[in-house]
């Protein structure tokens, strides 16, 4: 489970000083769920997701982590450009203790990125970095995904393996996604939530969810 | 067979830290080095291309050291240990805002950023230094007198680097103009530093001076480590050991107080 509660996050800017950008945040993610955060962009929603993965502190409130997270899946965050697929896949095992061969392995089925697979990230188009990216983190065993746009890229047959991977992992994998489009949280998540005013709305319901964000 | 991954087992803290260090360790080696062999010859081709010349420039000079000590060696083995320390400042210090990318992995701290780095930067050195020993046991029969103090030398100097580095570095965070005062330091240290002369041919105040830097201390331990007693040194270890450990110290400190300050949005 992850908890946070009460979480708040001030920026400071040069010209009007500092500027509150979540103003008290509570949300509870458990094993299984499949979450998706909807959001304009500027709402947070990258703050919002660094918070999650423990790699940026809140201003103030509190969070709980009982459970293996990942770091934020997107944008080419975490990763080194001007190293391969295979290099960086080798950097992500030996970083998080998997066993290299079978990482390799795994993130070039996966990623399906072929001849690319050794050639250095910054040749790769934006869906070929999504597609490296997801198999990066999903060759190790987090117990939660924490994705940041990286699936909005990715063709069909792609998200069905993505969606594959987080069905048979379900007992132990959560996921949180975070999206400006409803479309890709329709997509993957079984429940959604609107970050807006630097608060979180949760939404029993996806359709519900999006009606609300569209009606915004 | 896709979803499947094979699950870890929990290990100890000081074991998750070295796993750390070691994956950036040889991350470190592709980004700097490329990916071919030739990349690996490079990164000792380079430093030592340039010790050899300048050693070769104080050779050609025709400068005359007492009591017959090797020119060539005298000042190569003055060189490169600063040539080490040089980059381990500098670059050291440039490491902390230039990978922000790596801090997404919440594993990762910006200790062990510089830890690796300078682990790497220090064997470099090593091998150069034992290139340079090993030239001069097979072409003059020069043989160290102390192996051990000089490995010991070598390590304080890379300790002291890493110090700085790590306070420099923390430093850039809280005021950006640190980052253009690094490298004129590096040079500055350079002639106060004593890489090419021996702090006993200096007059009494001019050594008393000297002697508040503790490179100096380390050069002169160096020299008494490789060429014994045709050399009078000057150092005190204390002094030195003093130094390591108030700027590790300081420098921790300074990067705790640095990596919540560390803007990660784009």
């Amino acid at each position: 489970m992850i908890e946070l509660e009460n979480v708040w996050k001030r920026f400071e800017s040069r010209q009007q000083g500092h500027r509150y950008i979540l103003r008290g945040v509570h949300a509870r993610i458990r094993r299984g769920d499949q979450v998706g955060i909807l959001g304009r962009n500027g709402a947070g929603k990258s703050t919002l997701l660094r918070i999650f993965a423990g790699v940026e502190a809140p201003t103030r409130g509190r969070i709980r982590r009982e459970m293996s997270i990942s770091w934020p899946i997107g944008g080419g965050y975490g990763i080194q450009s001007s190293l391969t697929g295979i290099a960086n896949a080798r950097f992500i095992a030996r970083l998080y203790g998997m066993p290299l061969q079978r990482t390799e392995e795994f993130v070039a089925d996966f990623s399906e990125l072929g001849p690319y697979f050794r050639e250095p990230v910054r040749t790769y188009s934006s869906g070929m970095l999504s597609r490296l990216l997801m198999a990066l983190s999903f060759a190790v065993d987090f117990d939660c995904y924490l994705v940041d746009e990286a699936l909005s890229t990715g063709d069909a047959r792609f998200a069905n393996k993505c969606r594959e991977v987080l069905e048979v992992r379900r007992a132990n994998a959560a996921m949180l996604l975070v999206s400006h489009n409803a479309g890709h949280v329709k997509k993957y998540c079984k429940t959604a939530a609107i970050l807006r005013n630097g608060m979180l709305e949760f939404y029993e319901d996806v359709d519900e969810a999006i009606a609300a964000y569209q009606g915004l | 067979m896709i979803a499947d991954v094979p699950r870890r087992a929990p290990s100890s803290p000081l074991a998750a830290q070295i796993r750390v260090i070691s994956a950036l360790f040889m991350r470190e080696l592709l980004t700097r080095f490329g990916r071919s062999r030739v990349g690996y010859i490079w990164l000792i081709g380079e430093p030592l291309m340039l010790a050899l010349m300048i050693s070769a420039l104080h050779w050609a000079s025709g400068s005359h050291l007492p009591n017959d000590l090797p020119t060539f060696l005298f000042y190569g083995m003055g060189y490169v240990p600063f040539l080490m320390f040089r980059s381990i400042a500098s670059r050291g210090a440039a490491a902390v805002t230039s990978n922000i990318s790596l801090l997404f992995h919440r594993s990762i701290t910006l200790l062990d950023l510089m830890i690796a780095r300078n682990i790497m930067e220090t064997l470099v050195c090593m091998t150069l230094v034992a290139l340079f020993v090993l030239g001069g046991m097979l072409t003059i029969g020069e043989i160290p007198h102390h192996p051990g103090q000089l490995i010991l030398g070598l390590v304080l100097s890379a300790l002291l680097g890493h110090g700085l580095a790590m306070l420099l570095g923390s430093l850039q965070v809280f005021v950006e103009f640190t980052e253009r005062l690094v490298h004129p330091f590096t040079y500055i240290l350079m002639p106060i530093s004593a890489p090419f002369y021996m702090v006993e041919t200096m007059p009494p105040n001019v050594r008393e001076m000297l002697l508040w830097n503790p490179l100096v201390h380390i050069n002169e331990m160096n020299r008494w480590s490789m060429f014994g007693d045709r050399i009078v040194p000057h150092y005190d270890l204390g002094y030195v050991m003093i130094w390591v450990l108030g700027l590790n110290l300081l420098g921790m400190a300074g990067l705790r107080a640095a990596r919540p300050r560390l803007s990660m949005s784009d």
